[in-house]
């Protein structure tokens, strides 16, 4: 009884240490967030965009969308990237062995015929089956090759690309009319420098869609999506936001990402096998540049949207959390050299370091800490007393640090008009954090069991379709 | 840990919560508050803008205070689509209200986002008075305000300008894009200064006025440029072709097919877009070799270059089943766009 005792203790304190901990970076992130988000607010009332657009010397960029099983959106997002404000990009969609009609509805909507196209063998990927060039739209490519998954798909894309930048967007996300502009902006100011930039990822789940846009910013009616919105918010606005300012951003969004071609190529495209092939390649980024000494940046934007559809039923998100914990295990797994190594700075000191213990291993540390904390209690090692005043802390910390992220979006952005859809998102606020986020640590602590069991593929993800026709799913990033 | 810190945390959580919730609640009024007010005085405070520019209004007429702001940044968006006199009257109501004097000092401003904002501010304003300030703050140590003057001092279209940001320009202190674009506004003014940067010490800044000359230029240009095809930097060689391409400089067809024999593969590939943009046939069978033959991207400008010079050669050539990807990318294509 005793060693269960002292036992409990351990972990008791271990919870309360790593809880104090984390609440303590989330806030001083959150002050970091401010700092920057109000910086960027107001660089975007002087920013030349449109001189940007018109300008001849604003580098070309290829879309690369990668798509599997998307015939619900396919149409939508490709009519979304060709109205895109850029002066010159072409878009190159890779039907990743869709087995429903992802290729024919491409076929019918854009009149696509089939044409011989070159490609880059410099990153390997599965067999190219056709190649069809668009009569409507001569910047539009679709490339149709066998099945390899999202990076093995992300790479054939590479080698088809013809510009020097190329942005990769999931195929059910819907880019913003400037959203390539602005996040192309740290390329155009140092193009020598930035070798990436990612932008946000909002949910498009209850918003007005028409013609491949967003046309009306709403809350989407299902809880568990609502909760999604605020938790985008904190991840985005808050944690990528602060990563990007200690230049140490490990996530660019797989929705939502524009990387130098010529440096991806170098570094051996995206990693096939993982499907946390974002955070592998950001990583690996940052282990080539800093291994060579040279000076570079990754950078978060934080007004460049692409819209995306968040999973509504619980089974899909509980796959999508396992899939994400997964992901960044390997891509951690993979880069372990990184972890608290001062070669790589801020980087291998602090950085990974704070995935490693707090995003891959804290679910567990939570997860364990809640029953034992319970049990401390019941059992008399812990004052009863302190326990409840710990334990209403914890969901405050937890509801303010969600009220902070609105705030920051209200003052900064300010997406949604509707005084009910804020409301709802206060109520989300407070809501997400009894119950919502304690079933997202038990996702996230099955997704590393996932990873021991060394589970491969990205499982079914059912989807909506955003304004049209429901239908099956396919692979996004996070 | 004690119980009393930990109680204390709470209460102050939860005064943050709530006064944050309070703050949001109280940023929607005052936003719905003012939007209702933008909207009953916007449509009557453009038709005012509108008569404004067009000289209509007495300045007896301006606005109160409480309207100037708005009718300020309407002006503004106005002038990014106004040319001749319409801008000077929108300059002479920036200068009566004082804004330009205010958005000058403004310049000096300590803080690198209000410098910024000002000489953003000021290209709208279309006063000239803002010119010589703006070049000032091409040297401001923040980049942000360096970019946001040269985009200005293109819309004030000021020939003095010119020189000031070529150098900013071709120094990298401005971004490409926009100081580029600034340049290209000021047309063909931007070309004297710009002729002699060509033959510069530094690689960088010949590279940089041999692609702004291509953009800018004319055939008058063209035997400067063909000069640096033979550049001891590749970026320059690159550039002079592509720009050659550009102005269609017919005489340049000799060098560029030199060029295509480059040791450097993107001069190689710019020679060739470039004989495709001038129209010189006579180069088909090189660039049918090198479409053929050459690395990826210099073998795909050249069947480009050839689908626009030849397309029969180019389809015969493509119905060959070893002629490589190239050809048969480009003969697709041209067949596609038919």
């Amino acid at each position: 009884m005793t060693a269960l005792r002292a036992a409990l203790e351990v972990i008791s304190l271990v919870a309360f240490g790593y809880f104090t901990a984390l609440s303590a970076i989330y806030l001083v992130f959150t002050a970091l967030a401010w700092r920057a988000v109000r910086r960027y607010r107001r660089a975007r009332s002087y920013s030349a965009v449109e001189e940007a657009f018109a300008s001849p010397l604003t580098p070309p960029v290829s879309v690369l969308l990668p798509a599997f099983n998307e015939e619900a959106g396919i149409v939508e997002s490709v009519r979304s990237l060709l109205g895109l404000r850029y002066p010159e990009f072409e878009v190159i969609v890779v039907n990743d062995g869709s087995l429903d009609r992802t290729l024919a509805r491409l076929a019918e909507a854009f009149d696509l015929v089939p044409a011989r196209k070159a490609l880059r063998t410099i990153l390997p990927c599965a067999r190219v089956r056709a190649t069809y060039a668009s009569r409507r739209h001569p910047e539009l490519w679709v490339i149709d090759k066998e099945n390899g998954g999202k990076p093995d798909a992300l790479n054939c894309g590479i080698g088809a690309a013809r510009y020097p930048y190329f942005c990769a967007v999931d195929a059910d996300a819907m880019l913003e009319e400037d959203a390539l502009l602005r996040v192309a902006k740290p390329i155009l100011d140092d193009p020598g420098l930035v070798a990436a930039a990612g932008g946000i990822v909002r949910i498009a789940n209850g918003c007005r869609v028409e013609h491949g846009r967003v046309t009306e910013v709403r809350l989407p009616r299902s809880r568990l999506a609502v909760f999604q919105v605020v938790e985008y918010f904190r991840a985005f606005l808050v944690g990528r936001i602060g990563w990007s300012g200690m230049r140490s951003l490990l996530i660019i969004s797989g929705a939502f990402g524009l990387f130098r071609r010529n440096l991806v190529e170098a570094v051996g495209g995206y990693a096939r096998g993982t499907v946390g092939e974002d955070v592998e390649l950001v990583l690996r980024l940052h282990r080539y540049l800093r291994e060579r000494g040279e000076a570079y940046r990754i950078e978060f934007v934080p007004d460049p949207v692409a819209w995306t559809e968040a999973p509504e039923d619980v089974a899909t998100l509980s796959r999508q959390r396992r899939r994400w914990q997964r992901g960044l295990g390997e891509a951690l797994w993979l880069h372990r050299r990184v972890a608290f190594n001062p070669r790589y700075g801020l980087l291998g000191t602090l950085a990974v370091p704070y995935f490693l213990v707090f995003e891959l291993v804290g679910p567990v540390v939570e997860l364990v800490g809640y029953p034992a904390v319970v049990a401390s209690a019941a059992l008399g090692t812990l004052s009863v007393k302190f326990f409840a005043a710990f334990f209403v802390t914890a969901i405050l910390v937890g509801v303010f640090l969600s009220i902070s992220a609105l705030l920051l979006e209200e003052y900064n952005f300010r997406r949604y008009g509707d005084d009910g859809d804020a409301a709802r998102m206060v109520a989300a606020a407070i809501g997400e954090n009894l119950g919502y986020r304690q079933l997202v640590t038990v996702w996230r602590v099955l997704g590393l069991v996932d990873l021991a069991r060394r589970r491969r593929g990205w499982g079914e993800m059912r989807r909506q379709g955003l304004g049209y026709t429901p239908a099956g799913g396919a692979s996004k990033g996070r | 840990m004690t119980l009393d810190a930990v109680v204390w945390t709470a209460l102050v959580l939860t005064a943050a919560g709530s006064l944050s919730v309070y703050l949001l609640a109280v940023r929607r009024l005052y936003l719905m508050r003012s939007d209702r007010r933008y909207s009953a005085g916007g449509e009557r405070l453009a038709t005012l803008a509108a008569a404004l520019a067009a000289g209509d209004l007495e300045p007896a007429n301006d606005p109160a205070q409480a309207e100037l702001e708005l009718l300020a940044e309407l002006l503004a968006r106005y002038s990014r689509q106004l040319t001749g006199e319409a801008r000077s009257n929108i300059a002479a109501f920036f200068e009566r209200h004082g804004l330009i004097a205010r958005e000058l000092a403004h310049l000096g401003h300590r803080r690198p986002w209000r410098r910024a904002r000002a000489a953003f501010l000021l290209g709208d304003m279309c006063s000239q008075q803002a010119v010589e300030p703006l070049l000032r703050a091409l040297d401001d140590p923040s980049r942000d305000v360096r970019s946001a003057a040269a985009r200005s001092l293109g819309r004030l279209g000021s020939g003095r300008a010119v020189e000031p940001l070529v150098r900013a320009l071709v120094e990298q202190r401005v971004p490409r894009a926009v100081g580029g674009h600034a340049l290209l506004t000021l047309g063909s003014e931007a070309l004297g200064p710009l002729r002699p940067l060509i033959l510069d010490t530094e690689a960088v800044v010949r590279a940089t006025a041999v692609e702004l000359v291509g953009l800018l230029g004319d055939a008058n240009d063209a035997g400067l440029l063909t000069d640096r095809l033979r550049d001891s930097a590749a970026e320059v060689r690159a550039k002079a072709a592509r720009a050659l391409g550009r102005l269609g400089a017919e005489e340049a067809t000799m060098a560029l097919r030199e060029a295509l024999g480059d040791r450097i593969g993107f001069v190689r590939a710019n020679a060739a877009i470039a004989l495709g943009l001038v129209g010189d046939r006579a180069s088909a069978p090189a660039l049918l070799e090198m479409a053929r033959s050459d690395e990826f991207d210099p073998a795909h400008a050249a069947a480009r270059a050839l689908s626009r010079l030849y397309p029969e050669l180019l389809w015969s050539a493509a119905r060959d089943s070893t002629s490589g990807p190239h050809l048969a990318e480009a003969a697709d294509l041209t067949a596609v766009a038919r």
